[in-house]
C-alpha cells in the first residue's frame, strides 16, 4: 500500500491531542480538600465504572475517527493486491521461484520457505495452476503446470539448500518460459528469497517478465546480518620445497554492521592444526587478514583448510578450502647444438635459481633419444639446426601433454627446417643483421606483453626491462594466425612468440642466447634482466602457475588427458566417482563441481586434488529491495503503454486501488454518529443537582474539555 | 421537645462573614446576643433570686407574697418586686473538633462558625444565670471544663473554644459513653458538631445522655459545598480527616453524593427526633441566630 498525499500523515500528531489532554488532566488535576469522603466512597462502584469505560470508549471513538479522516486525506493507494491473488475468482497461472541458494542456509530460512511455499499452495484455487522452479545460479524447474497440491507440496517437501550462488535473471528467465504456457489464466510470479544483493547484476536488466504477470513475495532476508565468514584464502599452490616457503593468507569478514567480532582462526593442513590460532579483530561491516607460515608439506597434494570458530548462524563459510602441490625439482634439458659452452649461462642462471628449484642438464641435439624426452618438465632447445624426426613427434606429442618447450632460432639454426616444426608460433623467414640491414649498429627490445603470465611478477615494475640488452643480429619472423607476440623488437618485429591456445606451452625466441657476447648476436645474456627473463620462462613453461590453490563452486575445472591417456574421474567429497570417460592425451574437458570439499581428479595414473569452496560472495547477506529487482526485470507501464500492453483494465483497476480513501471516510461518520450517541447519553446533566455555575456542558464531536 | 418553634428574623442578624472578622470571641458572642436579645418582644428570663432586679405593677395572676407591702404602704400602690435570676440549669456545649470541621468553601469555615456558636450559647447561657461548660471532642474528650458558675468561668471557656484547632477523625460513640457516665445532674446538652459518623452511633449515644434527663440540642453544622456539591471538574478529592486521595469526576458522582447524603440526614433526622431531641441543621452561609432560638425554645421547656 502507499498513499499518494503522504504529507497529511502530519496530520496524524493531532491524534496525540486527546491522549496528552488525558494524561495531563490526570497528571494534574487538582486537589481539592473536602471536608470528608465519607459519602462520596458509598457511592455504588458499578455506576463509576460504568462512567469510566464509557469514557475509555469515548475516546478510543476520538482518537479513531481522527485517524480515520488522516488516512482519508493521505489518499491510500494499493499498489497491489492485499489478498492473495489465489484468492480472485479468475484462474491463476502461478509460478513460484523458491530460493535454495547458499545464503538460504542462514537460520531456518529453509524451513520458513518451506513452510510460506505450502501455505501458498494450500491456497490455491480449483481451476488454477502451479509450477515451481528452484533456483540459485542456476533455474531449474522443479514441477510443471499443475492443479495437483500434493504432488506440488511434495516437491516442496524435498528441496534442500545448495552450495550454489544466488543469480536472478536466470530463475526470472526460466519463469518467464513457463509463464508463457499460462494462455488465458492470470499470470502470477510468487517468489520466496532471502533477496540477496549479491545475486542482481544491475548490467543484466532486460525485460524478461512481461508487465500482465502479477508479482508477489515473501521476503526471508535478514536485515542485521550477523554473518562472520572467510571470504578469500590466498597462497601458492605450487612448491617446490619441503618447507613452504610462502604464507597462507585469509581474509576474514564481518558483515555486522553495529559491532566488531573476535574470532579464532587456525590453518590445517591434511587434518593437522598448524601454524598456531590466530586471534582476528574485524572492525564492523569490514575484512581482516591473518596469514600463516613456516610448516612442512610432504611431497604430493595438501589439503588446507583454515577455520574460524564462530558461532554465527551461517556456518558454511566458517571453513575455508585449498590445496597445495608440493613438487620435485624441476628437469630441464637444454639441447643444443653442441658448440663449446654454448649452454653455459642458461645452465648458470637455471641452477642458480632458489625459490624455483631447477635440474638442468645440457645435452647435444643429436644425441637425445626420443624416449627419455617424457621425463623432463621442460625441454629447451637451444640454436639447433634441426631435430631428429623421433624427437620432433616426441617434443609435439608431449607439448599436448604438457611439457613445456622453448626454442631459440639463432645462428646455427636451419630455419627451412625449422619453418616445417609442428605447432611453431612463427614463420622464420631470414637471419637479419641491424648494420648492413637496418642501418643501425643493433636493435633492442621495446615492448613486451605485461598482462601475459610469464611477465606477471613484472607487471607493476618500473625497473624491470628488456631494452637494455643490444641485439646486433636476430631471426626475422612473422607471427602464425593464433600466435601472440610476447616481445617486439624496436622494428616491431617479434622476438618472443608464443603458440596458440589449441597448442600453448611453445615459445621461440628470435635470436641467440649462447656466450659469444660480444662477437655473436647478442649482449642479452649478461644483462641483468637475462637471469628474471630465463627463470620466468621456466616458471611459466612449468604450468605450476595454472594450478588454482581453490576453486568456487560453479566455476569449470580444466581436466587435460595425460600422455599415455586413459579414463579420467572425479571422486567428489562424499567419495562417489563421477566418470568422465577416456580421455587421449592433450584432451582437455571441463568438470564442474556440485558441492564444496576436496575433488580428486584421476586421468590415467595422474592424480590431482583440487579444492572447491561455495562462492564467497553468498556470505553477504545484504538484500536488495524486492520491488527494486522485478522492477529490473519487469517491463514498466510507459514500456508497455509504447509496446501497446497497456490496456483500460489496468486504469480501471487503477483507479480501484484509489477507491479505499471513501470507505475510511464512511467509517469515520459512522464513528462520529456513535460517539454523539454516547457522549449525549453520558454526559446529560443529572436532573434535580445544583451544578455550580451551570457548567453542565453540552455534547459534541470532539467535546474533549467535558470531562 | 419540638425543633425550634421560634422564626428567626434573618434580615436583623448579622452575616457570619462579617463576625469572622472580629477577632475577639467574646466580643463576637456579646454582639451576636445582645443583637439578638435586643430585637426580643418580651424578656422572660428574668428568673428567681435573692438579688433585687425592679418592680412592676402588680396583674392579675401574681402571686400574692410577690407584693411588695412596704411600697404600697407608701404609695397605696400594688408592686410586685422581681428579682434577678438564679442558676437554674447546667448548660454543657459538647464542640466536635474533628478534621471534617476544618472544611470551608468560602472563609467561614465549619469550625470557626461553631465556635461562634458554641460561644454565643456560653454568653447567652452564662448572663441567664446558668451555669455553663463546654466539652471538645474528636474520637475522644479532648476538653472537659464541667458546668458551672465560677469567676473566670467564660473567659474559660471562651480560651478554650478559641485554642482548639480541628484535628483527626470523627467518632461520637466514646466521648459520648463517657459523658453519660460522668454527667450526675441534668440539664442542656448543646451538640455541635457536622456528624461524620454513622447515624446509629450518634443516636445511640445521645440517647444515653438523654435517658438521664438532660434536654439536648443537635446544631447539625454543614457547608453549602457540602450540602450542594457544586464541583464540575474532575479532582482529587482529599479527606481531611484521613488525608486519603480520590479521584472524582463530580459529574458523575452529584447525583449520587447527594443522594447518600440527604440518606444520611434524613435518618439522623428521625432518630434524634425520635429520642426527643431538637435538631438543627446549620448552613454556613446563613447567620448564627436560627441556633439562638432554638436553644431559647429549649430553654424555655427546660424551666
Amino acid at each position: 500500500m502507499s498513499f499518494l498525499n503522504p504529507f497529511f500523515l502530519i496530520g496524524s500528531i493531532v491524534l496525540a491531542v486527546p491522549v496528552i489532554i488525558h494524561l495531563v488532566r490526570r497528571e494534574k488535576s487538582e486537589v481539592i480538600q473536602f471536608s470528608s469522603l465519607m459519602f462520596l466512597l458509598k457511592v455504588p462502584k458499578r455506576s463509576v465504572r460504568q462512567q469510566i469505560i464509557k469514557n475509555l470508549l469515548l475516546m478510543a471513538l476520538r482518537l479513531l475517527i481522527l485517524a480515520l479522516l488522516v488516512g482519508a486525506f493521505m489518499r491510500p493507494y494499493l499498489t497491489e493486491s492485499a489478498v492473495p491473488k489465489v484468492l480472485s475468482g479468475q484462474a491463476n497461472g502461478i509460478v513460484m521461484l523458491l530460493d535454495n541458494s547458499y545464503s538460504m542456509r542462514y537460520g531456518n530460512n529453509m524451513d520458513k520457505l518451506k513452510s510460506e511455499a505450502n501455505r501458498r499452495i494450500d491456497a490455491l484455487g480449483a481451476n488454477d495452476q502451479m509450477s515451481l522452479i528452484v533456483f540459485n545460479d542456476s533455474a531449474t524447474v522443479l514441477a510443471r503446470p499443475t492443479s495437483d497440491k500434493g504432488e506440488l507440496k511434495s516437491r516442496v517437501a524435498f528441496i534442500e539448500p545448495s552450495f550454489n550462488g544466488t543469480k536472478y535473471y536466470e530463475a526470472f528467465t526460466a519463469a518467464d518460459h513457463v509463464l508463457q504456457q499460462f494462455e488465458g489464466k492470470q499470470k502470477q510470479l510468487f517468489m520466496i528469497s532471502d533477496f540477496q544483493k549479491a545475486g542482481w547484476n544491475r548490467s543484466s536488466r532486460e525485460n524478461v517478465i512481461s508487465r500482465d504477470v502479477k508479482f508477489d513475495k515473501v521476503d526471508l532476508g535478514i536485515e542485521n546480518s550477523t554473518n562472520v565468514g572467510i571470504d578469500n584464502v590466498s597462497v601458492n599452490a605450487t612448491s617446490f620445497t619441503r618447507q613452504f616457503g610462502g604464507r597462507v593468507v585469509a581474509r576474514v569478514h564481518n558483515y555486522r554492521k553495529d559491532q566488531p567480532v573476535t574470532v579464532q582462526a587456525t590453518l590445517l593442513m591434511n587434518d593437522k592444526e598448524v601454524g598456531g590460532k590466530h586471534i582476528v579483530m574485524i572492525p564492523p561491516n569490514s575484512t581482516q587478514l591473518t596469514d600463516f607460515s613456516g610448516f612442512d608439506l610432504p611431497i604430493g597434494a595438501s589439503k588446507g583448510k583454515v577455520r574460524i570458530d564462530s558461532d554465527d548462524p551461517l556456518k558454511v563459510d566458517n571453513e575455508f578450502l585449498f590445496a597445495i602441490d608440493r613438487r620435485e625439482r624441476l628437469k630441464v634439458l637444454i639441447m643444443d647444438a653442441g658448440k663449446p659452452r654454448q649452454s653455459d649461462y642458461l645452465l648458470k642462471v637455471f641452477n642458480a635459481s632458489t625459490d624455483l628449484p631447477i635440474e638442468a642438464s645440457v645435452a647435444m641435439a643429436d644425441s637425445v633419444r626420443a624416449e627419455s624426452l617424457p621425463q623432463y618438465k621442460i625441454v629447451v632447445v637451444n640454436d639447433v639446426p634441426s631435430l631428429s624426426n623421433a624427437v620432433r613427434d616426441k617434443l609435439v606429442e608431449l607439448r599436448k601433454t604438457g611439457q613445456g618447450q622453448f626454442v631459440v632460432l639463432g645462428p646455427n639454426a636451419d630455419l627451412g627446417w625449422w619453418g616445417s616444426f609442428p605447432g611453431l608460433p612463427v614463420k622464420p623467414i631470414r637471419k637479419m643483421t641491424a648494420n648492413s640491414e637496418l642501418g643501425r649498429t643493433s636493435v633492442s627490445i621495446t615492448s613486451f606483453d605485461r598482462n601475459h603470465g610469464m611477465f606477471k611478477k613484472f607487471r607493476n615494475s618500473a625497473t624491470f626491462t628488456l631494452s637494455t640488452a643490444l641485439f646486433y643480429k636476430f631471426t626475422q619472423m612473422e607471427l602464425k594466425p593464433g600466435a601472440a607476440a610476447l616481445a617486439k623488437f624496436e622494428d616491431g618485429s617479434p622476438a618472443l612468440a608464443e603458440s596458440s591456445g589449441t597448442d600453448r606451452g611453445l615459445i621461440v625466441f628470435a635470436s641467440s642466447l649462447d656466450n659469444k657476447v660480444t662477437e655473436g648476436w647478442n649482449d642479452f645474456p649478461i644483462k641483468a634482466s637475462f637471469v628474471p627473463f630465463a627463470i620466468e620462462i621456466a616458471r611459466y613453461l612449468s604450468h605450476s602457475d595454472d594450478v588454482r590453490e581453490w576453486y568456487a563452486l560453479g566455476e569449470g575445472i580444466p581436466i587435460v588427458g595425460s600422455i599415455e591417456g586413459g579414463a579420467a574421474a572425479v571422486i567428489d567429497p562424499n567419495g562417489e566417482r563421477i566418470g568422465l570417460g577416456d580421455l587421449a592425451a592433450g584432451q582437455q574437458l571441463f568438470f564442474t563441481p556440485k558441492i564444496p570439499g576436496f575433488h580428486e581428479i584421476r586421468v590415467g595414473h595422474d592424480i590431482r586434488l583440487i579444492a572447491v569452496n561455495p562462492p564467497s560472495n553468498e556470505g553477504n547477506l545484504d538484500k536488495i529491495p524486492p520491488d527494486e529487482l522485478i522492477a529490473g526485470v519487469q517491463s514498466t507501464a510507459a514500456e508497455a503503454q509504447r509496446a501497446g500492453l497497456f490496456t483500460s483494465d489496468d486504469q480501471l483497476e487503477h483507479a480501484k486501488r484509489q477507491l479505499s480513501w471513501w470507505y475510511l471516510l464512511l467509517i469515520a461518520i459512522v464513528a462520529a454518529i456513535a460517539e454523539i450517541l454516547i457522549a449525549n447519553r453520558s454526559f446529560r446533566a443529572p436532573s434535580g443537582t445544583l451544578v455550580s455555575g451551570g457548567k453542565t456542558s453540552g455534547s459534541g464531536l470532539l467535546g474533549f474539555g467535558r470531562n | 421537645m419540638s425543633t425550634n418553634i421560634i422564626e428567626a428574623p434573618k434580615n436583623r442578624f448579622i452575616d457570619p462573614k462579617v463576625l469572622m472578622r472580629i477577632q475577639n470571641l467574646e466580643l463576637t458572642a456579646r454582639t451576636v446576643v445582645e443583637g439578638f436579645v435586643s430585637g426580643l418582644h418580651q424578656s422572660p428570663y428574668l428568673g428567681f433570686s435573692v438579688d433585687f432586679a425592679e418592680y412592676r405593677p402588680y396583674q392579675r395572676g401574681d402571686e400574692l407574697k410577690r407584693i411588695d407591702w412596704n411600697v404600697y404602704a407608701r404609695s397605696n400602690k400594688l408592686y410586685v418586686k422581681l428579682f434577678e435570676g438564679e442558676t437554674n440549669t447546667r448548660v454543657l456545649v459538647l464542640l466536635d473538633m474533628s478534621g471534617s470541621m476544618a472544611y470551608g468553601s468560602s472563609e467561614v469555615r465549619k469550625i470557626d462558625y461553631a465556635k461562634i456558636l458554641a460561644a454565643c450559647l456560653s454568653y447567652f447561657a452564662y448572663h441567664q444565670r446558668d451555669g455553663v461548660g463546654l466539652v471538645t471532642f474528636d474520637t475522644e474528650i479532648r476538653t472537659y471544663i464541667p458546668a458551672g458558675r465560677r469567676t473566670g468561668q467564660l473567659s474559660n471557656i471562651f480560651k478554650e473554644i478559641d485554642h482548639s484547632e480541628a484535628a483527626k477523625e470523627t467518632a461520637f460513640s466514646k466521648p459520648l459513653r463517657y459523658l453519660a457516665e460522668v454527667l450526675n445532674r441534668r440539664g442542656i446538652i448543646v451538640v455541635i458538631s457536622d456528624f461524620y459518623d454513622e447515624p446509629s452511633s450518634i443516636i445511640a449515644g445521645l440517647r444515653a445522655l438523654k435517658a438521664k434527663g438532660n434536654d439536648i440540642m443537635a446544631f447539625h453544622i454543614m457547608d453549602d459545598f457540602e450540602l450542594t456539591f457544586p464541583f464540575d471538574q474532575m479532582a482529587q478529592f482529599e479527606d481531611l480527616e484521613t488525608q486519603r486521595k480520590l479521584h472524582v469526576i463530580p459529574e458523575y458522582l452529584r447525583k449520587q453524593y447527594l443522594t447518600v447524603l440527604n440518606s444520611h440526614m434524613e435518618e439522623l433526622k428521625k432518630g434524634l427526633r425520635g429520642a426527643q431531641i431538637d435538631y438543627t441543621l446549620m448552613n454556613t452561609s446563613h447567620p448564627l441566630d436560627a441556633g439562638l432560638f432554638s436553644y431559647l425554645a429549649a430553654r424555655i421547656n427546660s424551666l
